[in-house]
């Protein structure tokens, strides 16, 4: 059992999160931030803390290609545990649909 | 009187009381005397910080309880049931209702997620050995 970070984390990276998770298990790509499957504990701190409410437990429904997605990126992005300033225009992205398919990088990002 | 919100003094008094049924068990004070190695009191600490990050949200505690586990030889998961047990019977003894039920539903979920991380991974190990 596992979080997962979804779509709505794509050009919004605000970070919240990395700053509460007791395991430090979040890895920061170029625009958004996926959580390592197999460091989380299923504690769901993060969970309320994301302004984007991008994040949510891996047994709802649907969320297999998400945390498919998660652990693969989780092995080669960077570790974030201290929060920086989001991107500027990240509210101009929060809440658009299918960013995924639109704005989704595969790039790392700079990491703690 | 059961103590009814969840605050730092709570968390505090929930892991030492835990920590003493933990020591006289007969299945976990063994195992855990021989990782502790006499540091009670930094384990406590450490677990009172783990307490306050999950209940609290306060970030104090940094740290990556998998591996930690993974390196403790002879874990077994009926080990998880039994910590769960005595974890949920002291958040009973202190807390009211809500609160108590607070702890426990964290409580179980981690132990669910750090047993299946330790056990399915422990079982994807064996099984590339055997290949």
């Amino acid at each position: 059992m596992t979080f997962v970070v979804k779509d709505n984390c794509i050009k919004c990276k605000y970070m919240d999160c990395v700053e509460v998770c007791p395991v430090d298990c979040f890895y920061e790509g170029e625009n958004m931030l996926v959580i390592h499957p197999d460091e989380c504990i299923d504690c769901g701190v993060c969970e309320p803390e994301c302004p984007a409410e991008a994040i949510s437990p891996d047994s709802e429904p649907g969320l297999e290609h998400w945390l498919k997605l998660n652990l693969e990126y989780a092995q080669v992005w960077p570790n974030i545990t201290i929060k920086r300033e989001p991107p500027a225009d990240a509210k101009e992205f929060d809440g658009k649909p299918k960013k995924l398919e639109s704005y989704f990088s595969s790039q790392p990002g700079q990491g703690d | 009187m059961k103590i009814d919100s969840i605050s730092e003094d709570g968390i505090a008094r929930l892991v030492d009381r835990f920590y003493v049924k933990v020591r006289v068990d007969p299945q976990l004070g063994p195992i855990f005397e021989r990782v502790v190695r006499g540091n009670w009191d930094s384990h406590l600490e450490k677990m009172r910080d783990f307490w306050s990050s999950v209940m609290l949200t306060t970030g104090r505690y940094k740290g990556a309880p998998v591996p930690a586990h993974l390196r403790i030889k002879d874990i077994e998961p009926r080990l998880f049931d039994r910590w769960l047990q005595l974890f949920e019977e002291t958040c009973d003894e202190l807390f009211d209702g809500e609160v108590a039920e607070a702890f426990r539903a964290k409580a179980t979920r981690i132990a669910e997620s750090l047993k299946l991380a330790l056990f399915f991974r422990l079982d994807r190990a064996s099984t590339r050995e055997q290949r």
